[in-house]
């Protein structure tokens, strides 16, 4: 299956691959699944027993004036209302809890294979679409629980066991009182049948108005600006009629099953008491047995007259779970069977004859090759969408080439575990990432072999001691990712974070955006520190970066034009040289006029 | 609910139907345990069959009578609910088209969709299922009490006697219900923005190998809700159960207290058989009453918040007796226009003390760099947002005292950002014409011709079905150059007397917009346009060129007078020379 999601659906209450499925989620939790399970003949026992008891109370003891014996039913009577109560108030609870849990582990496991799926993925997927299968999909399973599958299994067991009941005491009123129980099937699975369209029809049609809305409210100016808007509100009106005559349709369906339901119940109710007239009259039956079995057509009738909702909750589970369990398919990004590793890491780079596009053939990278010596610095320069930012994304292999080779130590990219190969490479961008965490989580991101010392020592090397001590230490948590925090501190926990994973190569993207002097000072410090010794790779910004790198390449329209260092280059009045009048130039007003233009 | 009451009263006569509908069928439910007494009666005093089938029949009579009427008081009562959602929903969405862009930079997206679709519905739910409950459970009473307390008025308070606890289980177990939901709600929406954050920031998530952590960090929050959930279940499993034992306590009070009074000779089994049949109908409407306190009360707030966006006044919008001009000769003139972002009136003016003049039929260019205020300035000649002071005129008159939509007809904006609904490129073009003449001929003339203009064709000749090709959510298969060459055709193909280019064609190349300003050459001559670009190449023909900075004209003039000047645009030009040299290698 290729990386994307559909948003079609079938309109299916049940479907037994989807269900086999989650039952892979519920199995861990069997034991409290079976329990549940269980207490539904207990419940049910103690529930259909309660109109035996009124039929031995009426016949045996009322009919004799046996006070002494009316009070022990009625005591057995309160016993069983005990039980019901119990085992059915327990039965709900362990649903519950096997749902939650189930539920919990399927969210995680789709969230999980979330962070597996290759960045192609994101980048065509919007990623509301994907949350939404993590929460609200789950939730509608959530529901299936609640109110949907469990109780329809549940209410399939009630059934049999009223009719088990009915037979036992006498099975002449039993026929009778199932007359009518054939039409019902019939009436009931019209009613699905319909229904099953119908449901469809207004999620289908609702899921309409949300998106119309959707764009509506983003593009309002334009709807504004093009004198648009009594169109615009009669295409609204007619999506809302749409999604209202669906509604109207299924309202009729409903109110005509729940009063059809109801007048049968008392409908069944009538032929039993003509019947049992006829029985009573010749002494077959007493008058007990009638009140017992009004009691339980009263009771059958019940789940038929909620089987509507429940089915349109069935129906949206098995949408819900076709979305997850889609999700969950989607090929995950690939990784080596057996990884290959380097003994050693230095930190060579190699870039061999690479071709790049993230779509079709708009080559972002054209034929680039280069050779990077373990330990050598290396600032890449280039206009907006040259292709430096690529660059650093292929080296952490968040994309694979298209041609060409990478290779890290003389190991293609692709050989390598892309986690180990992750942690090698550590990776500074502009856009700092912090989690709600503490300052030393942020720190070594859940590296296990990162202690408190190294934390410190890595804190201290980059000049951020002071302001994490303000912070309140390495047990202060970071409040909303750290919105607290001003540009250059930020920088400065990336560096911390960097220098305490040890990497042998470093990927820089400074930042552009400026920062006070005193902090740009701390930053220049810690960004020498943070070098020394490893190989690097930077998207220079600053005009102190480039004139320290060991080499410069100028990326142009996705291909390495020019390489060499700043004075070679500069002297060559090449690219370089034009970029430097450009961009880097000490040149007070023309820089300031270049940002905006850029913008 | 003041409102409420207008968009119900539209449907009152409906609603009176329904609800005459709704209290007959009752009653007819509320006949069936007092007619199956007269049967068990009859059948314990061998009354004859006869006497047996003709009650039986009308029972039956009964029942196929009050499933006709049943079927019909509740669709009409639930479809008026659906009605008035419609009309509401409708009348939010009108008022949404006449609020201005400011306040769509203040409200986010998902919380007006909330309002439009949650909300709206939790008012609907108050409607429809509300007012069924709150006419059914007083008239279920009225009957169930009337015939309980004639046939044994010490048995009706026995039994009865449960109901009042129930019903303040019922309440407190609403409230802990509508709580926890909350609770749990929130507990959701939090989980959401987790994941939306990892999501977003997905490539960083990648790039440090810190999937680990985002799974276990993700576990713990998804076990805390799951805390939460439980809680909730709690109280939910409560309900079930406790209903069901209302109905059997009543039930047991029935046969002892009922099986002793029968021995005691006051009763008949018949009386039994009624009383359990009254007690178990009116198990439902006292659960619902406590259901329907949490609906009331979530149906409120939603309306609450309905109000609140409804009372939003349309800052912009035409003013009174505001009449078009019969004709348009199309020029522009902006008059000492002050204007700040926000209405609390913080920091520096966006632009301040603007003045010039395009005469009609003349291309004037604005340049300056990002941030000057080049866009709000353009945006207050369609009033997408009103000056703070002077004025902007069209042709001599306040734009303020010109229809909103004629004025909008007359000058047509091509944004800097390009929007595009996910439909056809055709619909695209052709989504500022005339409802009634976009489908005909000269309508798709027109489209076709404004593709060329735009540089479009060959880019659709290569999509798979042309004109008709589905451009996806915002126009997601298209590239940059084709969304903003797509939202141009959309402008031109209205042919507006006045055309302004907000920087429209900077995704496009040199070459091609070079191409494309040719091919529209014709079409401007006729029109005076204002062009805000930032490739300054473009603008050295325009017959004035003014220079925007920090909200002020700095300088204007042609382009010759302007470099010899050596300012400001002096400075740009000579950049974008170098920049050109660049691109050219």
């Amino acid at each position: 299956m290729t990386a994307t999601l559909d948003e079609q659906e079938l309109g299916k209450a049940y479907d037994t691959a989807l269900v086999r499925r989650l039952w892979t989620f519920v199995r861990p939790y069997r034991r409290i699944f079976w329990t549940a399970l269980l207490l539904s003949p207990v419940n049910q026992f103690c529930t259909l027993v309660q109109p035996v008891l009124v039929k031995i109370g009426l016949d045996r003891y009322v009919a004799m004036h046996d006070a002494a014996g009316l009070r022990l039913v009625a005591l057995v009577f309160a016993a069983a209302i005990v039980g019901e109560f119990a085992s059915y108030y327990w039965q709900q609870y362990f649903t519950m809890l096997v749902a939650q849990r189930s539920l919990a582990d399927l969210r995680v496991a789709t969230f999980a294979h979330l962070q597996r799926l290759p960045m192609r993925f994101y980048d065509r997927t919007p990623v509301g679409r994907v949350v939404s299968r993590v929460t609200s999909d789950v939730d509608v399973l959530n529901e299936m629980f609640a109110a949907g599958a469990m109780t329809i299994l549940l209410d399939g067991l009630k059934l049999a066991g009223i009719v088990a009941f009915m037979v036992a005491i006498d099975w002449r009123l039993a026929l009778v009182s199932l007359a009518l129980l054939p039409a019902m099937v019939v009436a009931v699975d019209y009613f699905r049948r319909m229904a099953r369209r119908t449901y469809r029809q207004i999620r289908e049609r609702i899921a309409h108005i949300n998106g119309y809305l959707q764009e509506a409210i983003t593009g309002m100016a334009v709807v504004q600006l093009s004198a648009r808007e009594a169109r615009a509100y009669t295409e609204f009106r007619t999506l809302n009629g749409a999604y209202r005559d669906a509604n109207h349709l299924s309202n009729k369906l409903e109110a005509a099953l729940f009063s059809i339901v109801e007048a049968a119940s008392t409908v069944s109710v009538a032929l039993l008491l003509l019947r049992g007239a006829g029985l009573h009259a010749r002494g077959a039956i007493e008058l007990g047995t009638i009140v017992a079995f009004i009691q339980y057509i009263q009771q059958f009738f019940v789940p038929i007259r909620d089987f509507s909702a429940k089915y349109a909750v069935m129906q949206s589970a098995m949408t819900a779970a076709e979305r997850i369990f889609g999700l969950l398919d989607l090929e995950p990004e690939p990784a080596p069977a057996e990884p290959r590793e380097p003994a050693v890491v230095h930190g060579a780079i190699e870039f061999d004859h690479v071709w790049f596009a993230y779509r079709g053939e708009d080559w972002v990278l054209r034929d680039v090759s280069f050779m990077i010596a373990p330990g050598e610095h290396v600032a890449l320069v280039g206009a907006t969408g040259s292709g430096k930012t690529t660059i650093i994304k292929l080296l952490s292999r968040l994309y694979d080439v298209q041609r060409g080779a990478i290779r890290v130590d003389g190991v293609d990219v692709r050989d390598w575990d892309p986690q180990q190969l992750r942690r090698r490479i550590a990776v500074v961008l502009q856009d700092v990432f912090l989690f709600q965490g503490t300052v030393e989580q942020n720190l070594t991101l859940g590296d296990p072999a990162i202690d408190r010392a190294r934390v410190e020592r890595a804190v201290r090397q980059v000049n951020a001691g002071r302001f994490v001590a303000a912070l309140g230490g390495y047990d202060a948590p970071l409040r909303e990712r750290g919105s607290n925090l001003s540009t250059g501190q930020r920088q400065l926990l990336a560096f911390a974070r960097a220098l305490a994973h040890a990497p042998s190569v470093l990927v820089l993207d400074e930042a552009t955006s400026s920062v006070d002097p005193e902090t740009e000072a701390l930053i220049q410090d810690a960004l020498a520190k943070l070098l020394e010794g490893r190989t690097a790779v930077v998207i220079a910004h600053r005009l102190s970066t480039i004139e320290h790198a060991d080499r410069i390449f100028v990326m142009h329209k996705g291909e390495l034009r020019e390489r060499g260092t700043h004075a070679e280059l500069l002297a060559r009045g090449g690219l370089y040289a034009r970029l430097y009048a450009l961009q880097y130039a000490p040149a007070q007003p023309v820089v300031e006029v270049g940002r905006g233009l850029a913008g | 609910m003041q409102r409420l009451v207008r968009y119900l009263g539209r449907y009152r006569a409906r609603l009176a139907w329904g609800i005459g509908c709704l209290v007959a069928a009752t009653s007819l439910t509320m006949a069936v345990p007092w007619l199956n007494k007269q049967v068990v009666d009859a059948i314990a005093h061998d009354a004859g069959m006869r006497r047996v089938a003709g009650l039986v029949a009308v029972i039956i009579g009964v029942a196929v009578v009050q499933a006709v009427v049943r079927t019909f008081s509740r669709f009409v009562i639930f479809n008026v609910g659906r009605d008035v959602e419609f009309d509401l929903r409708n009348d939010l969405f009108a008022h949404l088209e006449r609020l201005p862009l400011a306040f769509y930079q203040e409200r986010q997206t998902g919380d007006l969709m909330s309002r439009l679709v949650n909300d709206v519905n939790a008012v609907r739910m108050l409607l429809g299922p509300g007012i069924l409950n709150f006419i059914n459970t007083p008239v279920y009473y009225a009957y169930g009490l009337a015939i309980m307390l004639s046939i044994d008025w010490r048995l009706t308070l026995a039994t009865l006697a449960v109901y009042p606890l129930t019903l303040g289980i019922v309440k407190r177990t609403s409230r802990l219900l509508m709580e926890r939901t909350l609770r749990v709600q929130e507990g959701l929406a939090e989980l959401s923005a987790r994941a939306q954050e990892n999501l977003a920031g997905i490539h960083v998530v990648k790039a440090y190998a810190c999937e680990g952590r985002e799974v276990e960090d993700f576990r713990e929050r998804n076990r805390r809700f799951q805390v939460t959930n439980m809680r909730l279940a709690e109280v939910r499993s409560l309900i079930g159960p406790v209903m069901n034992v209302v109905g059997g306590v009543s039930t047991l009070v029935v046969l002892w207290m009922g099986g002793t009074r029968v021995m005691a000779g006051t009763l008949s089994v018949g009386d039994i058989v009624a009383f359990i049949g009254y007690l178990y109908l009116l198990a439902w409407p006292t659960m619902a009453l406590g259901w329907m306190l949490s609906v009331l009360q979530r149906g409120r707030a939603a309306m609450r918040r309905l109000d609140e966006l409804f009372a939003v006044e349309p800052a912009i919008a035409d003013a009174p007796g505001a009449t078009a001009p019969a004709e348009v000769r199309g020029e522009i003139a902006f008059r000492d226009v002050t204007f700040r972002h926000g209405s609390r009136g913080a920091g520096a003016p966006t632009l301040d003390g603007v003045s010039f003049t395009v005469p009609a039929g003349a291309t004037v260019a604005v340049v300056g760099r990002t941030g000057a205020g080049k866009t709000t300035l353009v945006q207050l000649a369609v009033r997408l947002f009103d000056v703070d002071g002077g004025a902007v005129l069209l042709d001599g008159r306040d734009v303020r005292t010109l229809p909103l939509g004629w004025l909008r007809r007359q000058v047509g904006l091509v944004p800097q950002d390009p929007f595009l609904f996910s439909r056809t490129i055709r619909e695209n073009v052709a989504f500022a014409l005339d409802g009634a003449a976009a489908a005909d001929e000269a309508a798709a003339e027109r489209v076709a011709w404004a593709v060329e203009a735009a540089g479009l064709a060959r880019d659709v000749a290569d999509m798979p079905d042309g004109l008709d090709t589905l451009v996806g959510e915002r126009g997601v298969t298209l590239s940059g150059g084709q969304k903003q060459r797509t939202t141009l055709a959309r402008v031109i193909a209205a042919a507006p007397r006045v055309l302004i280019l907000d920087d429209a064609l900077s995704s496009v190349d040199t070459e091609t917009e070079r191409r494309i300003l040719e091919r529209l050459h014709g079409f401007l001559r006729e029109r005076t346009t204002i062009v805000v670009a930032h490739r300054l190449t473009t603008v050295q023909d325009a017959d004035l060129i003014v220079v925007l900075d920090e909200g002020r004209v700095v300088e204007s003039g042609d382009h010759a007078a302007l470099l010899a000047r050596g300012g400001l645009y002096a400075d740009l030009f000579q950049r974008q020379v170098l920049e050109g040299e660049l691109e050219a290698v």
